[in-house]
C-alpha cells in the first residue's frame, strides 16, 4: 500500500492566489475503508539560532518559536472506500486564505526556512496504520503585486584601491598600490543576473583571481535583541590570473534559486543580501593558507561589499 | 634441286599498292569541320563539369551567400561542412603538438589521477622529460604520460555518456565539469593542444545531448505525445514552458560553478541551447567574448576564444563583431606578453615562442573564418575594427600591431585588397617587428600573395625596390633567401632585370664561402627553378651573374634537381653546339652521375637521371669538329660508366658521327675508322646480350658503308660470338628476349645479304656457323630453329640471284653477284646448304609440341619453299608432307592455309595433295 503526491507542475511553483493542482496516487492490493483523505497546506517561517551574532543563552534556546503563514486543511473525500489497485484523486486548493496578510517566497537559508508543505491523510480509525504523503511546494510573489523590472537597473560604482582597505595589507600592495574601479546592480530582479562590469586599472602586485561573493544576511527578533548572521552563498570568479590592464571584464552571476528570495524586512526576522568583490593578489602567503575562510579579510585580500537588494519582478 | 630465279624490281612493281599524295598530315591539327558537329553534339548530353559549372554559378553562389547572411537562414549541409572543417582542423592540431613527453597533474585534480598509476614525486622519473620540471618540484604534483591522460580522458568521456544514458545528468554534468577544470592548468604546454581536443570532445558531446532532451521536451509531452515539430529556424515562442524552464535549469546550473574558465567552457557548449529561451542568442556569445577577458593566461584564453568559434558556428546567425573581437582580445594579450620584460615573468624566451606557437593554430582558424565568404567591401570594415585604420579610406595607418596575427590576417585577406594596399602593408610589417613571428616570413607572405595576381607596374617597382633595400640589411642567408623567393616570380614577370641582379648579387654574397644549411638549400632550389621555369633558353640563364657560382654552392638532392631541371631544358630546344654549354652541362650530368645510388638504380630518379644525360649526349653536336665530339664521347664513356643506358647512345651517337664523316668526305677514313673501334670497344661493356647484338650489327652495317669490310666481318663474328654466349649470360636472367634475338638473327641473315662473301672461308661460312650455332644452343626452340632455317634458306635463295635486290650504299663494296657471277661451286655451295637446312627444317617441325604452332610452322616452311625453289620432284613430297602437318593440326578454314593451299596450286602444279584439300 502507498500514496503518493504528484503536482501538475513539474516545477512546483505557485503563486498565493492560484489553486495548488495535482493528484493522489493511491496504490492498494485490496479494497480499503477509510474516514475520509485530507489534504492540509502548512506554511511557517522557522527561525533558529546558531551562533552569530546569539548570545550563549539564545544559542542554547536553538529554535524560535515558527511563525505560521498558512495552515488549510480540506477534506478531499469523505468516508467510504476506495477499490484495489491505482486509484488517482485530483485536488485543487488555493493556499491564501481569506484575510492573510503576507505570503512570504519559499527561502532556504542558514537560519531561516521558509517552506510550504501539502500533505495528505488518509483517516482509518485507530485499528490501522493512517497513511499519509508530504510535499514541499514552492511559491513565489502573486504576479499582480509585482514591481515592473526596474529600468535600466540601478547600478552601484565601486572602486577598490588600497585606501579603501580597512584590514591589513601586505606591505607591497600598500606601497605598490592598486585600483579596481567598476559598477555593479545594487537591485536586482531574482530572474536577472546580477550584471556589472569592472576594469583592473593598476596593480603593481600580479593578480590571482577576482570573485563576486553572494552573502544572505539573517536577522532574528530573539526576545528583545535581534540575532544576525551573515553566511556567504555562491562564490563566482570574474577574472582568473593577472589580467589585462584597462580592459573592461564583465559581472554576470545568475543568482541561485531557493538559496535566494526577494529581501524581505519582517518585523519577527529579516532576509537581506549583499555582494563583495574580493580581489586575491599573488603571495607566498597565500598559499601556505590554501584553505581559510573567505570571509576573513586577509593580508593579500582586498574587497568591497555592497547590499544588494532583490526583488521579484513581472 | 634449284632456286628460283627472281626479278625482284619487277616483283617489287607488281606487288608494290598503288599510292596517291596526300595534301594534309593525317595527324596534323587542322581539325576537320566533322569534328565540331561532334563536340556540339556532346554538349547537348547532360554532363556536368564540375569546373565548369562552378564558374558559371559563381555570381549565384555569391547572390545566395548573401541571402544566408543577411535573412539568417542556416541550412544542416551548412553545419555539416563546418563540423566536419571541425574534425579536420582537430586532428591536424594533435598532430601538430604530438610528443610522447610526461605530463605533471595536480594531485587536486582528482578526475585524472584516480587510480595510483601516476608516479609519485619520489619514483626515478627524469625530470628532463617534463615540459615543466619545477612544478614537478613543487608538493602535490604527480607525473603520468599523455597515453594514459589521454586514455582517462576517454574512460571519462564514456564514464559522462553511460551516466547520461542511465538518467544521471547530474553526475554527466559534474564530471564534465571536472573536465573543463583541467583547461585551466596550462602548465602541461605540449599538450594542451591535445587536451583541449580531447576537453571540448566532451563538451560538445554534453551540448548535443542537452540540446536533443530540450529539444525532445519541446517537441513532446512528457507521455509521448507530439506537441509540435521544430524547424531549423525555430523560435524561442515556439517553445513550450516545460523545455524552457529544464533549459533554464541547465543555464543555472552552469551558472553556479565558481571557476571562470570552465564556467564560460559549459555555457559555449550549451550556446545553442540559448535558443529555445530567447531569439538572440548573439547577446550570449558577446558577453561570453567579454567574459573571456577575465581569463588572464593566453594559452588557456586563446584556446577559449577558438572554442567559442567554433560554438559559435552552431548558431544561426553569426555577424563577424564576436570573431573581430576576438582577434582584438587575442592581440591585446600578444602585446602584453611582447612588451613583458623577461625578468617579470621568469619566462625565458624560448618558452614565450613555445607559447606563441601553442596560440597560432588559434589565431589561424579566428582569421580564416572572418574572412570567410567576406567580400570585398566588408574588408575595409573588418580592418577599421581589427584596429588597423581610422576609416575605411584611410586603411593600414600607424598602428601598433602584433607580427603574428599580421601574418595571418595577410594570409587571409582578399588579393585585390593586398595588392591595392600593399605600399601601406609594407609599411605595417616594417613596423611589426617582434618575436611573435619572424617579421621575414611577413615580407616573404607579402611576396606571395602579390605574385597572385598582376598589379600596376609603379606600385610593384616601388614595393620590390623596398623589399631589396630592406633585405640588403639581412645577415642571414637562410632569411635573405626566404624573402627573395618570394619575389623572384613578380620580378621576372616584370622583367626587372635590374633587381634580378640585385638579388642574385646578394645571394652570392651570403652564400659563397659559407655552409650551406637545408632549409637555405630549398629556398636556393625554389629560386633556382623559378629562373630555369622562367628563362627556358640555357644561353640566358648562363649568361645571369653568379648563376653557375651559386649553383656551386649547392649540393644533394636539390642540387640534383636543379641538374636534371637545367639538362631538361637544355636538351629540349634542339642540339646543343656551344662548346662552352657543352662543357658546363657535362659537369652537371657528371654531379648527377655521382649522385645516383648505385644500388638502386632501378628506382625512379635515378632511371630519369640516366635518361636525361642520355639524351643530352645525345643532343650534343659539334658539327665539323668531329675529332672534338668523338673526344667527348670517350670521355662519357670513361665519366658515366654506371649508366648502362648512355653505352648504347655513345654507341648509337659514334656510328652516326661515323656515317656523318663518310658523307663529308673520303679523307676521313682513319677517323671513321677510330669511331667503328670506339663502338667496337663500347659494345662489350654492356651487359645485356641482346643489345650488344643489336649494337654489333648496327656497326657491322656502318663499318660495311664506310668500306671497312674486315671490320665488319670482324663486328659480324663478334655478334656471332655474342650469340654464343647469350645462353651462359642469361642463364640467371629470368626472361630471354627469344622473340627479340630471332628478329636479330634475321636481321643479320638480311645484312648478309649485302655483305661479300670471303673467298677464303667461302660465301656460306657464316650461314653455316648460324647453323651450327643453333642447334649447338639448348635454349633456342624447334619454332625459332625452323623460322631461322627458313630464314637461311631465303638467304641462300637471294645469294644465287644474278641480281642481289640491295646493295651497300658504297660503290667501292662489291655484292656477291658481282663477286661469284657465273661460280659454279658458289652456287653449289648455296644448294647443298640449303638441301641440309631443309632437311633439319623438315625435323624439327614435327619436334614442335604446340599443334597450332606446328601447323603454322609448316605452313611457313611451305611458303618459303615455293618462294625460294623451282619445281622439282624432290620438293614435292617434302611440300605434301608439310601441307599434311599443316592440315592434321589446323581446321580447313584457316585463312593461311587456304592462302597457302593457293600459292602451292600456283608455283607447284603439280603438286598432288592440292585439288584434293579443295574438294575436301
Amino acid at each position: 500500500m502507498s500514496i503518493e503526491i504528484k503536482l501538475f507542475r513539474p516545477n512546483r511553483i505557485y503563486f498565493p492566489a492560484e489553486p495548488l493542482e495535482g493528484k493522489i496516487i493511491l496504490k492498494s492490493p485490496s479494497s480499503i475503508s477509510h474516514y475520509g483523505i485530507r489534504l492540509t497546506l502548512d506554511g511557517s517561517v522557522n527561525r533558529q539560532v546558531r551562533g552569530g551574532s546569539a548570545g550563549a543563552i539564545e544559542a542554547l534556546y536553538g529554535a524560535v518559536k515558527p511563525i505560521r503563514i498558512v495552515n488549510k486543511s480540506v477534506e478531499i473525500r469523505p468516508a467510504g472506500k476506495i477499490g484495489s489497485g491505482t486509484t488517482e484523486i485530483p485536488f485543487s486548493v488555493i493556499p491564501r486564505q481569506q484575510g492573510d496578510d503576507r505570503f512570504y517566497e519559499t527561502f532556504h537559508g542558514a537560519n531561516i526556512s521558509i517552506q510550504y508543505l501539502v500533505t495528505v491523510d488518509v483517516m482509518r480509525g485507530y485499528l490501522y496504520k493512517s497513511l499519509s504523503a508530504t510535499m514541499e511546494f514552492i511559491i513565489e510573489s502573486d504576479k499582480a503585486n509585482l514591481l515592473e523590472p526596474p529600468v535600466p537597473p540601478e547600478m552601484v560604482i565601486f572602486y577598490i584601491t588600497q585606501d579603501t582597505q580597512r584590514h591589513p595589507l601586505l606591505p607591497e600592495l600598500r606601497s605598490g598600490g592598486f585600483r579596481v574601479t567598476g559598477k555593479v546592480s545594487s537591485q536586482c530582479s531574482l530572474l536577472d543576473p546580477i550584471s556589472g562590469e569592472l576594469i583592473v586599472e593598476a596593480s603593481a602586485v600580479p593578480i590571482h583571481s577576482i570573485d563576486l561573493q553572494l552573502h544572505r544576511v539573517e536577522s532574528i527578533l530573539v526576545g528583545e535583541k535581534i540575532v544576525t548572521e551573515s553566511s556567504l552563498i555562491q562564490t563566482t570568479q570574474i577574472a582568473d590570473g593577472d589580467v589585462c590592464r584597462r580592459v573592461t571584464i564583465p559581472i554576470y552571476v545568475i543568482l541561485p534559486r531557493l538559496l535566494t528570495c526577494p529581501t524581505v524586512l519582517a518585523g519577527p526576522f529579516s532576509i537581506e543580501f549583499k555582494i563583495s568583490i574580493v580581489i586575491t593578489f599573488e603571495s607566498e602567503l597565500a598559499k601556505l593558507h590554501p584553505k581559510s575562510d573567505p570571509k576573513t579579510p586577509r593580508l593579500w585580500l582586498a574587497m568591497e561589499t555592497i547590499p544588494l537588494e532583490l526583488i521579484r519582478t513581472k | 634441286m634449284e632456286f628460283r630465279h627472281r626479278n625482284y624490281r619487277a616483283e617489287e612493281e607488281a606487288h608494290a599498292l598503288p599510292r596517291s599524295r596526300a595534301v594534309t598530315h593525317p595527324l596534323s591539327s587542322q581539325s576537320s569541320p566533322l569534328h565540331k558537329v561532334d563536340v556540339v553534339d556532346d554538349e547537348k548530353i547532360d554532363f556536368y563539369d564540375p569546373l565548369r559549372g562552378a564558374s558559371a554559378d559563381a555570381i549565384d553562389v555569391e547572390d545566395l551567400q548573401n541571402d544566408a547572411s543577411t535573412t539568417g537562414l542556416f541550412s544542416a549541409d551548412a553545419i555539416q561542412v563546418q563540423a566536419k572543417e571541425w574534425t579536420s582542423f582537430k586532428r591536424l592540431l594533435m598532430q601538430r603538438f604530438s610528443s610522447s613527453k610526461m605530463v605533471s597533474v595536480a594531485t587536486t585534480s582528482d578526475v585524472i589521477v584516480k587510480s595510483g598509476k601516476a608516479f609519485q614525486k619520489s619514483s626515478s622519473m627524469h625530470l628532463q622529460e617534463l615540459d615543466d620540471p619545477q612544478k614537478f618540484a613543487e608538493e602535490g604534483v604527480k607525473v603520468i604520460t599523455w597515453q594514459e591522460y589521454v586514455s582517462r580522458l576517454h574512460e571519462l568521456k564514456d564514464e559522462i555518456s553511460r551516466a547520461w544514458r542511465a538518467e544521471d545528468r547530474v553526475t554527466s554534468l559534474k564530471l564534465s565539469i571536472k573536465v573543463a577544470r583541467l583547461l585551466m592548468d596550462t602548465s602541461v604546454l605540449q599538450f594542451y593542444p591535445t587536451l583541449f581536443v580531447l576537453a571540448t570532445d566532451v563538451m560538445d558531446m554534453l551540448g548535443d545531448m542537452v540540446w536533443e532532451r530540450i529539444k525532445r521536451k519541446a517537441e513532446f509531452a512528457e507521455d509521448g505525445t507530439p506537441i509540435c515539430s521544430l524547424s531549423e529556424s525555430f523560435e524561442a515562442s515556439d517553445i513550450c514552458f516545460d523545455a524552457k524552464e529544464t533549459c533554464n535549469n541547465w543555464f543555472c546550473k552552469i551558472g553556479s560553478i565558481r571557476e571562470l574558465l570552465p564556467r564560460i567552457y559549459l555555457e559555449l557548449a550549451m550556446l545553442p541551447c540559448c535558443r529555445f529561451l530567447h531569439d538572440q542568442p548573439i547577446n550570449n556569445l558577446n558577453r561570453l567574448v567579454m567574459m573571456t577577458r577575465g581569463v588572464a593566461d593566453p594559452l588557456a584564453s586563446s584556446y577559449c576564444r577558438l572554442y567559442m568559434v567554433h560554438c559559435a558556428q552552431k548558431l544561426p546567425t553569426c555577424d563577424r563583431g564576436y570573431l573581430i573581437s576576438c582577434i582584438s582580445d587575442i592581440k591585446i594579450l600578444l602585446m602584453r606578453m611582447i612588451s613583458e620584460k623577461e625578468a617579470t615573468h621568469g619566462n625565458s624566451s624560448a618558452n614565450k615562442r613555445l607559447l606563441v606557437s601553442l596560440m597560432e593554430p588559434t589565431i589561424e582558424y579566428i582569421m580564416k573564418c572572418i574572412f570567410k565568404d567576406a567580400y570585398q567591401r566588408q574588408v575595409g570594415d573588418i580592418l577599421v575594427k581589427l584596429g588597423l585604420g581610422r576609416n575605411e579610406s584611410e586603411l593600414f595607418g600607424k598602428f601598433p600591431f602584433v607580427s603574428i596575427i599580421l601574418h595571418h590576417l595577410l594570409k587571409e585577406l582578399p588579393t585585390e585588397v593586398v595588392s591595392s594596399n600593399a605600399t601601406e602593408i609594407l609599411h605595417l610589417i616594417e613596423s611589426c617587428n617582434d618575436y611573435s613571428f619572424d617579421q621575414c616570413l611577413n615580407y616573404r607572405l607579402l611576396g606571395f600573395r602579390l605574385g597572385e595576381r598582376g598589379s600596376q607596374m609603379d606600385m610593384i617597382n616601388a614595393i620590390i625596390d623596398k623589399v631589396i633595400q630592406v633585405v640588403a640589411q639581412f645577415n642571414c642567408l637562410d632569411e635573405y633567401l626566404k624573402v627573395v623567393d618570394a619575389y623572384v616570380d613578380i620580378v621576372l614577370q616584370n622583367q626587372m632585370d635590374n633587381y634580378l641582379d640585385a638579388i642574385l648579387e646578394g645571394v652570392s654574397k651570403r652564400a659563397c664561402n659559407k655552409e650551406i644549411d637545408e632549409s637555405e638549400l630549398g629556398s636556393l632550389q625554389s629560386i633556382f627553378s623559378k629562373l630555369l621555369a622562367h628563362f627556358n633558353n640555357l644561353e640566358d640563364i648562363f649568361a645571369l651573374n653568379h648563376f653557375v657560382e651559386i649553383l656551386d654552392v649547392m649540393y644533394g638532392s636539390s642540387r640534383n634537381i636543379i641538374n636534371m631541371h637545367i639538362l631538361n631544358i637544355a636538351t629540349r630546344n634542339g642540339y646543343i653546339h656551344d662548346p662552352a654549354t657543352i662543357r658546363l652541362l657535362l659537369e652537371i650530368s657528371q654531379s648527377l652521375h655521382d649522385g645516383i645510388d648505385l644500388f638502386n638504380m632501378k628506382d625512379n630518379d635515378s632511371q630519369q637521371t640516366a635518361r636525361l644525360i642520355s639524351r643530352f649526349v645525345q643532343m650534343v653536336d659539334y658539327g665539323i669538329e668531329m675529332e672534338h665530339h668523338l673526344t667527348f664521347l670517350v670521355e662519357c664513356r670513361g665519366a658515366f660508366s654506371n649508366i648502362e643506358e648512355l653505352k648504347e647512345t655513345l654507341v648509337h651517337s659514334c656510328n652516326c658521327l661515323a656515317i656523318k664523316a663518310m658523307k663529308e668526305a673520303k679523307k676521313h677514313i682513319s677517323f671513321v675508322k677510330s669511331c667503328i673501334a670506339f663502338s667496337e670497344v663500347t659494345i662489350p661493356s654492356i651487359s645485356a646480350c641482346h643489345k650488344q647484338l643489336n649494337l654489333y650489327l648496327e656497326t657491322a652495317e656502318v663499318a660495311l658503308v664506310c668500306g671497312l669490310v674486315s671490320h665488319s666481318d670482324g663486328l659480324i663474328d663478334s655478334a656471332l660470338g655474342c650469340l654464343q654466349t647469350l645462353d651462359l649470360m642469361d642463364g640467371f636472367q629470368i626472361l630471354i628476349d627469344v622473340d627479340g634475338i630471332l628478329s636479330l638473327i634475321r636481321k643479320l641473315c638480311s645484312l648478309l645479304v649485302m655483305v661479300p662473301g670471303n673467298p677464303e672461308q667461302g660465301a656460306t661460312f657464316i650461314p653455316k656457323s648460324i647453323l651450327s650455332l643453333v642447334s649447338s644452343q639448348s635454349w633456342i626452340t624447334p619454332k625459332m630453329r625452323a623460322r631461322i632455317s627458313c630464314a637461311i634458306i631465303s638467304l641462300s635463295a637471294t645469294l644465287s640471284q644474278n641480281k642481289l635486290p640491295y646493295h651497300v650504299d658504297n660503290i667501292e663494296i662489291l655484292g656477291n653477284d658481282l663477286l661469284f657471277f657465273g661460280d659454279s661451286t658458289y652456287l653449289q655451295d648455296l644448294v647443298s646448304l640449303s638441301d641440309f637446312v631443309l632437311k633439319e627444317l623438315c625435323n624439327v617441325i614435327q619436334q614442335e609440341p604446340s599443334q597450332a604452332a606446328r601447323g603454322s610452322m609448316a605452313l611457313e616452311a611451305c611458303n618459303c619453299i615455293a618462294s625460294s625453289f623451282k619445281v622439282s620432284p624432290e620438293l614435292s613430297p617434302i611440300c605434301s608432307k608439310l601441307m599434311e602437318t599443316a592440315q592434321l593440326c589446323l581446321s580447313s578454314n584457316n585463312k593461311y592455309l587456304q592462302s597457302t593451299m593457293k600459292l602451292l596450286g600456283e608455283r607447284l602444279p603439280s603438286f598432288p595433295a592440292a585439288p584434293s584439300i579443295i574438294i575436301r
